[in-house]
């Protein structure tokens, strides 16, 4: 990443859009938006000041929201280029309100709230679309019940928990106790305030609020008005005591998760949504198996799927090693349906097809593998550039040219043309890069062939 | 005649193709939606088989 940010014969262009390409191989007339930042590229360092003071919370897309970033933001914080970005969906003064804190606090003075998008002419010989894919939504499958059992996840949301750099430092917390913590936090803040209020009136009359309701209650002060107020007051802290006493008992036996269930095929190999194997699933759940074993030795994974598709150099190995090592049990089963069971924990319905038989087991958390769906904006872009798509909405190649799109000069690598891993993107990358030089080496023979 | 490329996507695979490129001298003009290059493989804590870290 840092390679491509420094090197000096790539022109990097983040945050900006293809709107229009016009001619053919060899000369492409392109028209890209640089879509506007309100933040100076070139004098924003990157320090995050202005993030720290943002007063405007927006779910972090990064982290599946996971957490929450500020309405000014890098994406994270490796991220290149490092300038920041106001989001103008959520900044308080792009929408009118007054803040403006951001541009207070830059030292490098890199805000510029009237900032607009600029139109970029580029003159190009050949066009290289590697758009990438979409996460499957498994919410489309309502037996998994995705977003109704707070610890049913995606692959990638769990990838973000094991993250040392994620939401949770790297602590495999399970959403719902993460949810039931912030609940936690938030009775605890309005305690202190009403807390303060209390402490007022016991001063005042010398008494503790607890004696003094007591009396109260017993119709001790009849028509006494500021001691109904401290009775009323009283009262709501009671209400919200009680809850916030249970809720901490409840979360001091939480502990990171240990039983994970990973589902496989979630989206491919189905035929109401893609008949396609997704490819990369099963060795992302192995992976994410592993790791979560790094973690925490007492840790157990079972993956539940089809079969386990460990095509490639190192992978057999690597899904034996973690049988052998990593407390990974594989079970050939597809599951019926995640319930939810005591303590919010999934029970996992299959059916063991190897014993023939319908069972059912609870897990702390389930991950499910999610499909690589084709990108939303992939039909925009397949219409602006005037290539093909398949009947998924991939790009459409062939067998013997697989990285040659439909259009002479306009090349496809990654999982924008179909489902792959890492290193298959990466070699077909280096492909279509070199698809697209040959193009470049051939203007150059024209050229050469005219001058003669 | 321009010997630019443009490449659109600035995930693991457009990073490749800029970077193979761009050491073949060829001028790249990497084009990428979101703030930052790195797509999904930035999500990634780490990589199979080898459990390389992805960043």
């Amino acid at each position: 990443m840092l390679d491509v940010g420094r090197h000096p014969n790539i022109e990097l262009l983040a945050y900006s859009e293809v709107e229009k390409v016009e001619g053919e191989a060899g000369n492409f007339r392109v028209t890209v938006r640089r879509k506007a930042r309100y933040v100076r590229e070139d004098r924003c360092t990157g320090c995050g000041a202005c993030a720290e003071k943002c007063p405007t919370l927006v779910p972090d897309a990064f982290n599946e929201g996971l957490r929450n970033r500020k309405a000014i933001y890098s994406l994270f914080a490796q991220g290149i280029p490092s300038t920041h970005t106001i989001d103008a969906d959520h900044c308080r003064q792009l929408n009118g309100k007054k803040c403006g804190i951001c541009a207070k606090t830059c030292q490098a003075e890199a805000i510029d709230f009237d900032q607009k998008d600029r139109i970029l002419d580029l003159n190009v010989a050949a066009i290289i679309i590697a758009a990438g894919y979409d996460v499957f939504d498994p919410s489309q499958i309502p037996e998994y019940r995705y977003r109704e059992i707070p610890n049913v996840v995606t692959a990638i949301e769990f990838e973000r928990l094991l993250s040392a750099s994620g939401p949770t430092g790297g602590h495999l917390d399970r959403p719902s106790d993460r949810a039931m913590e912030t609940e936690i936090e938030e009775l605890e803040k309005s305690v202190g305030k009403s807390q303060k209020a209390l402490s007022k009136f016991e001063e005042k009359y010398g008494e503790s609020s607890a004696a003094f309701y007591e009396k109260y209650r017993s119709g001790a002060y009849p028509n006494d008005e500021d001691r109904k107020k401290w009775a009323d007051k009283y009262a709501d802290h009671l209400t919200v005591v009680e809850p916030l006493e249970s809720l901490k008992k409840k979360a001091e036996g939480f502990t990171v998760a240990k039983r994970l269930a990973f589902i496989q095929c979630v989206g491919s190999r189905d035929f109401r949504f893609y008949p396609f194997c997704s490819g990369y699933c099963c060795m992302h759940s192995i992976k994410e198996a592993i790791i979560a074993h790094e973690h925490g030795p007492d840790t157990t994974s079972t993956i539940f799927g089809m079969d386990i598709r460990a095509v490639g150099k190192g992978f057999e190995e690597y899904k034996i090693r973690g049988g052998n090592h990593s407390n990974i049990t594989y079970i050939r089963g597809r599951v019926a349906e995640i319930m939810e069971g005591p303590d919010n924990n999934p029970v996992v319905i299959y059916e063991d097809t190897r014993e023939r038989k319908v069972k059912r087991q609870e897990f702390d958390m389930v991950i499910l593998a999610t499909a690589c769906a084709p990108s939303k904006g992939v039909v925009a872009l397949a219409r602006t550039l005037g290539v093909e798509l398949d009947s998924y909405n991939f790009l459409k190649t062939s067998p013997l040219s697989p990285v040659d799109t439909t259009t002479p000069g306009i090349f496809v690598c990654g999982c924008a043309e179909s489902p792959m891993d890492v290193p298959e993107s990466v070699a077909q990358a280096s492909s279509a890069a070199e698809r697209a030089a040959e193009i470049v080496f051939q203007t150059d023979l024209i050229k050469e062939k005219a001058v003669a | 005649m321009t010997k630019d490329i443009l490449i659109i996507g600035g995930g693991i695979a457009g990073m490749q193709s800029s970077l193979d490129l761009a050491d073949m001298g060829i001028k790249v003009h990497l084009v990428e939606k979101l703030p930052s290059i790195g797509g999904k493989m930035a999500q990634l804590d780490k990589t199979f088989p080898t459990n390389d870290c992805a960043i």
